[in-house]
């Protein structure tokens, strides 16, 4: 490429920096620039083209003022020198549209956020090199390098009893969800067999039905329904044929390559999550290629409330005209194959009568996370303690299985449990996790929670409470900690930038404490009006980008009250692991209100009471 | 090919409306998205103060589980949203 030289004009009464910058990079691609002064005139500048013998004008005006005046001035004066079609003219600064340049004879107009690169790659009549996307990124593992270690001993052999005594107790026990769970894993294992050519199609008709038979056995009416006599359940729809293919279509174009913009700024972490649930597979597919496409590492999977308080789980390709995406084999499968490889993918399984199923159906989609929470589940959650104890070891068990970590979600602090008994409830989770080979991870809620509204502690920040409780988990167990869900929670308001606000900031203290991962919200968190919208996600997700261009490698410094209240939590947390284990059984400290109690705002969950039975 | 076939989802439009108070905005806001072509159009936010107020209305072009324009437009065909019959399952 042979040297150029490139006059470069303000066509402004001071200087902007664009100009500078774009001199900067062309010389160090090897050009020689003539930077004018800026206020000249227009008649002036094009004088100094013609004795310069210049390759290239390139023009700066910030001025939003007589912009197409003084544009098109610039172009009939350099007509008249001669000098159109021989030097190439570009303009560029914050005043301008490239369209409207175009418009006036402009070889090429640079709008904002225009980067140096462009001009340079302008003037050497290339194609600009985009060094701010990326093809693809690396799958991070959020449980690697942890010991799980407890490191206060006492605590550690209260949890390890706990933790112990509880799995002894589940694993004598089933349920519907359990064996449901079972039985959708032949089902697939038979559909795959069937598909690899190893079971003929009679024996797998004959199979299938033998197995929906049993499944159907442990269902309620209304699944029974929907596969006996093809019942639609309410609100729902089976996809047709001609959508089937189309969602094919939106598969393969979406799980080809992408432009993946980086969304931290010299770290590693936090991974950033994304929520998704718009109840249609094609909006789903949507939502996540843009996330992923403004910098998500990871996308969460939500199924509607409703479906939770159903014995079983339909089949077949299916759309929800509410919130929440169904759980079906197809469906996820389809979701699943359309993100990029890259993309971390988790699949919730916390409270519901469905938990072992949807870690089946997960797996067998290809998810690389659930979520597992006895506490949470049966105690803001509606589902029965006794049930969720259950169901939730199996779900453990089946996740280890996998090789599907999960986190421990802590969302009955959203009921007004205090945070000292959603970590106990989340910890007990941690070690019967931990015990059957899983990997947990931690996830205390950034959220200005009731009973943080109650006892003031963020009355003056945000900070020192989120630290603390990092802080606190972190005394406790070496363990991934994942806040969320999202993080912020209950800050959100139908402000759009309030709300990416609150995210970001929530974001950057996040990273500040180092933490493995973190869920954002979209700025429609709060808004209850309709579907969360597409570029709403990308509110939050520009957002805490900035955020983290803006803090980088610093660190937020909270106040003493952190530490305090860290010291507070642990504390808190060891009187109630001991209540827990003087009353010698988890399930009926969760009855109880030990992890949380009615006056807090918790209740024992009713759905699926009544349905384990000893093995 | 409709331009607003290709939107994801849905429009909003934001601006600073000058009105008596809140009530008064919303009306206005409501007014203005009728203006606009804007169907069943809702205020996804809004804050009085003095002069007036800044507003953010929305109205939805495809709503999860609607017939998307931009599937039609893209793959050329009948688009998504028939109903012959319920797909296959696994």
């Amino acid at each position: 490429m042979a040297a150029k030289k490139v006059l470069l004009a303000p066509l402004d009464p001071v200087h902007d920096v664009g100009l500078k910058l774009v001199k900067r990079a062309l010389e160090r691609a090897g050009h020689t620039t003539i930077l004018l002064q800026p206020d000249l005139s227009v008649d002036e500048i094009v004088q100094r083209a013609v004795e310069e013998e210049v390759h290239s004008v390139l023009v700066g005006r910030t001025l939003g003022y007589n912009v197409p005046e003084v544009l098109a001035r610039l172009v009939d004066v350099m007509e008249a020198a001669g000098l159109r079609g021989r030097v190439q003219l570009g303009v560029g600064g914050m005043a301008i549209r490239p369209e409207l340049a175009a418009e006036l004879g402009y070889d090429r107009g640079f709008g904002p956020g225009t980067s140096p690169e462009e001009a340079v790659a302008f003037v050497e009549g290339r194609a600009p090199v985009v060094a701010e996307v990326m093809s693809s990124r690396d799958k991070g593992d959020l449980t690697s390098g942890y010991s799980y270690r407890v490191h206060d001993p006492g605590l550690a052999k209260t949890l390890d009893a706990i933790a112990r005594d509880t799995i002894e107790w589940a694993t004598a026990r089933t349920s519907p969800a359990v064996e449901r769970g079972r039985i959708r894993r032949e089902l697939i294992n038979s559909a795959i067999a069937l598909g690899y050519g190893r079971m003929s199609p009679e024996d797998h008709a004959t199979l299938r039905q033998e197995l929906l038979d049993q499944y159907l056995g442990h269902c309620d009416r209304q699944i029974q329904g929907f596969y006996r006599r093809g019942e639609r359940v309410a609100r729902t729809r089976p996809l047709s044929g001609v959508e089937v293919a189309a969602l094919e279509q939106l598969v393969a174009r979406t799980s080809g390559p992408a432009q993946l913009k980086p969304l931290r700024h010299g770290r590693t972490r936090p991974l950033v999550f994304v929520q998704y649930g718009t109840g249609c597979p094609f909006m789903d597919i949507a939502h996540i290629h843009v996330a992923e496409s403004w910098g998500a590492d990871g996308v969460v999977h939500f199924d509607p409330s409703w479906a939770a308080r159903r014995e079983g789980l339909m089949e077949g390709y299916h759309t929800h005209e509410q919130d929440g995406s169904l759980l079906t084999y197809e469906n996820l499968s389809r979701t699943s194959a359309s993100r990029q490889a890259s993309t971390l993918w988790q699949v919730r399984a916390h409270r519901g009568l469905n938990t072992p199923e949807t870690v089946v159906l997960a797996a067998a989609a290809g998810a690389d996370l659930t979520k597992v929470n006895i506490a949470y589940g049966s105690l803001g959650a509606g589902t029965d303690p006794e049930r969720l104890a259950v169901d939730g070891v199996e779900c453990m068990r089946l996740s280890a299985e996998a090789g599907m970590a999960f986190d421990v979600v802590t969302n009955e602090e959203l009921c007004g449990v205090p945070a000292h008994k959603a970590f106990a409830g989340m910890l007990i989770g941690a070690a019967m996790a931990v015990r059957l080979g899983a990997r947990p991870i931690l996830q205390p809620l950034f959220c200005l929670s009731p009973d943080v509204m109650i006892n003031g502690q963020m009355d003056d920040n945000f900070v020192d409470y989120n630290a603390a409780k990092v802080m606190a988990l972190r005394r406790i167990m070496d363990a991934p900690i994942w806040p969320g869900a999202p993080i912020g929670f209950l800050t959100h308001t139908e402000d759009r930038v309030q709300s990416a606000t609150t995210t970001a900031l929530h974001a950057a203290l996040a990273s500040s404490l180092d933490v493995d991962a973190i869920s954002i919200a979209s700025t429609d968190e709060a808004y209850s009006g309709g579907a969360i919208a597409g570029g709403s996600r990308v509110d939050t997700l520009r957002a805490t980008a900035e955020a983290f261009r803006f803090f980088g490698r610093t660190t937020i410094a909270p106040s003493p009250r952190a530490e305090e209240w860290a010291a507070q939590l642990v504390e808190g947390v060891a009187n109630v692991l001991g209540a827990v284990l003087s009353r010698g059984s988890f399930v009926a400290a969760l009855y109880e209100g030990i992890l949380g109690s009615p006056e807090d705002g918790a209740y024992p969950g009713r759905a699926g009471r009544g349905t384990v039975w000893l093995r | 090919m409709r331009a607003k076939d290709r939107v994801l989802d849905a429009i909003d439009v934001e601006t600073f409306l000058v009105c008596e108070h809140e009530e008064d905005a919303r009306t206005v806001a409501l007014a203005l998205a009728a203006d606009m072509g804007l169907r069943q159009a809702d205020i996804v936010f809004v804050e009085w103060r003095g002069l007036g107020a800044r507003v953010r209305i929305r109205a939805y072009v495809h709503r999860p589980g609607d017939r998307y324009g931009w599937m039609h437009e893209r793959e050329g065909g009948d688009g998504v949203g028939g109903q012959e019959g319920p797909a296959g399952t696994a």
